[in-house]
Parts: structure tokens; sequence; C-alpha cells
């Protein structure tokens, strides 16, 4: 596996508490030298708009450093939260991890 | 109209819970064990979106200074043709409408948080937030949808 890859894989709700949590676990991995991250929602039941939020945070904080951050395995309640609120243009959304593996592929 | 299978409805089911974010898990696994067989299956998940932003901006603003005891009572109500949430909170009164008419129309895709509201007017098709006489706030959300047709 690619060493700048780092696939994280929350689950659950993914709310304010969640969202903070993993921007510092992100934001360590960006600070370590990782360029490429994907978010694995496979195992999240839900997000609330101050999840989203602090996954808009966390994808500026990824840009700003120069590394990427992904999106996978949306759910039904993720991707009408995601196109209600515009935000499925501003993040890459994957099918899911297979999809994102691709990309690095071909890249 | 008449139902003959087990199915009643309109029903209407209520719960009582703590001024904290903590409840939200709770409160969505309980909407999610409530009937949902008549209702769309994408309407539904609006309404569990639209319920967990109530809930939170009950707690994050109406009682922002109240203590974590304070209840917040929240009544779900299915028809044959909408779904009904009332969220009612103990906090001051508010001028929800006023306050939405202040943020800016198109989606900030920039905008961190303090969306709630714009979000549940765009997942709900009529909302209001009404004193009572009780000196309490209602958050009403609806969402309407055609009824499902007969299963036999």
């Amino acid at each position: 596996m690619n060493s700048e890859v780092k696939v994280i894989q929350p689950s659950g709700i993914l709310d304010s508490l969640q969202a903070n949590e993993l921007r510092r676990e992100i934001g360590d991995f960006v600070s370590a030298g990782i360029k490429y991250i994907l978010i694995d929602c496979q195992n999240v039941e839900f997000m609330d708009s101050s999840g989203l939020g602090g996954l808009v945070m966390t994808l500026k904080m990824v840009r700003k450093q120069d590394a990427k951050l992904a999106l996978c395995s949306l759910n039904e309640q993720l991707r009408m939260l995601l196109e209600l609120t515009s935000m499925d243009s501003v993040f890459d959304v994957f099918q899911n991890s297979a999809e994102f593996d691709q990309t690095l592929v071909t890249a | 109209m008449q139902y003959s299978g087990v199915i009643s409805v309109p029903y209407k089911r209520d719960l009582r819970v703590n001024s904290k974010l903590e409840e939200l898990p709770y409160i969505l696994s309980w909407f999610n064990r409530l009937n949902k067989s008549l209702v769309p299956g994408l309407i539904w998940i609006q309404c569990q979106t639209a319920l967990a932003e109530g809930f939170t901006n009950a707690v994050r603003h109406a009682h922002k200074n109240q203590n974590v005891e304070t209840p917040i009572d929240i009544e779900v109500t299915v028809a044959e043709t909408s779904l009904q949430i009332r969220i009612w909170d103990q906090g001051p009164e508010f001028n929800l409408q006023k306050k939405l008419q202040s943020l800016p129309q198109a989606a900030d895709t920039n905008a961190f948080g303090g969306r709630g509201i714009q979000l549940i007017a765009r997942l709900t098709d009529d909302f209001s937030y009404t004193r009572t006489e009780s000196d309490r706030n209602c958050l009403l959300l609806v969402k309407h949808f055609l009824p499902s047709p007969p299963s036999s």
C-alpha cells in the first residue's frame, strides 16, 4: 500500500464531537507527510450539519498543506445532506475505496 | 380511509430528553424504530435529519443558558400524507423567520456551521417556531408525501 495514503473509517453518528476528533487525527497524518486521506464512511450511519461543518474545516486544513481528502461509501442520508448543501461539488466522493484506489493508480 | 392491516394511522409518539448533544444517538434510534412503512425512504431520512438539526439547535441556542436537566420534548405524528415533528424547548422567545431571512440565501460552501436553520428550511415543506402559552417554544417541521399504494 502507498505509504502516502491513509484510510480512516469513522463509525456511528458523525456530529461535531466526532468531526473534531477526526480533524485532529487527520491533522496529525498530514503533518506526518501523508498526501492522500480517504474517509471511508461505510460505517457512518448519520451526519448532521455540525459534522459536515467539521468535515469542511478538515478539507480546508488538508488542502492548505497540499494534501488531498476524499470521501467514499456514503449512505443515502450522507449523500442527501451533501447534495442539499451543495457540498457534493466541494468534496471528492467515490463509490467505495476500490474506486478511490483506482484514481491513485491512474494518477 | 380504512386500513385493515396492523398499521394504525395516523399515529403520534413522543419522547422527552435532556439538553445535551449526547442524547442525539438515542433520539435517532428512537425515531428509526417508529413505523416508517407509510413514509417514502428519502422523506424519512430528510425528516430524521431535520429532527437532528432541530434538537441540536434547541441544545446549542434555545437552552444555551439552561442546565442539562431542562427537558426537550419531541413529538412525531405520521399521517397518510404527512409527517410532522414538534420540538418544544424552554428557551427565550426568538424570531426564527427573521433570523433565517438575515442569512445569505445561496448555499455557502465555505460555511462551517450555524447553518442548521437553513438546512431545516431546505429539508422540510413547512416549518414554524412559535411561542406557546406555557412559555415554551415549539419548532414544527412538516413534510408532505404521496400516499403509498395498498400493498395487497
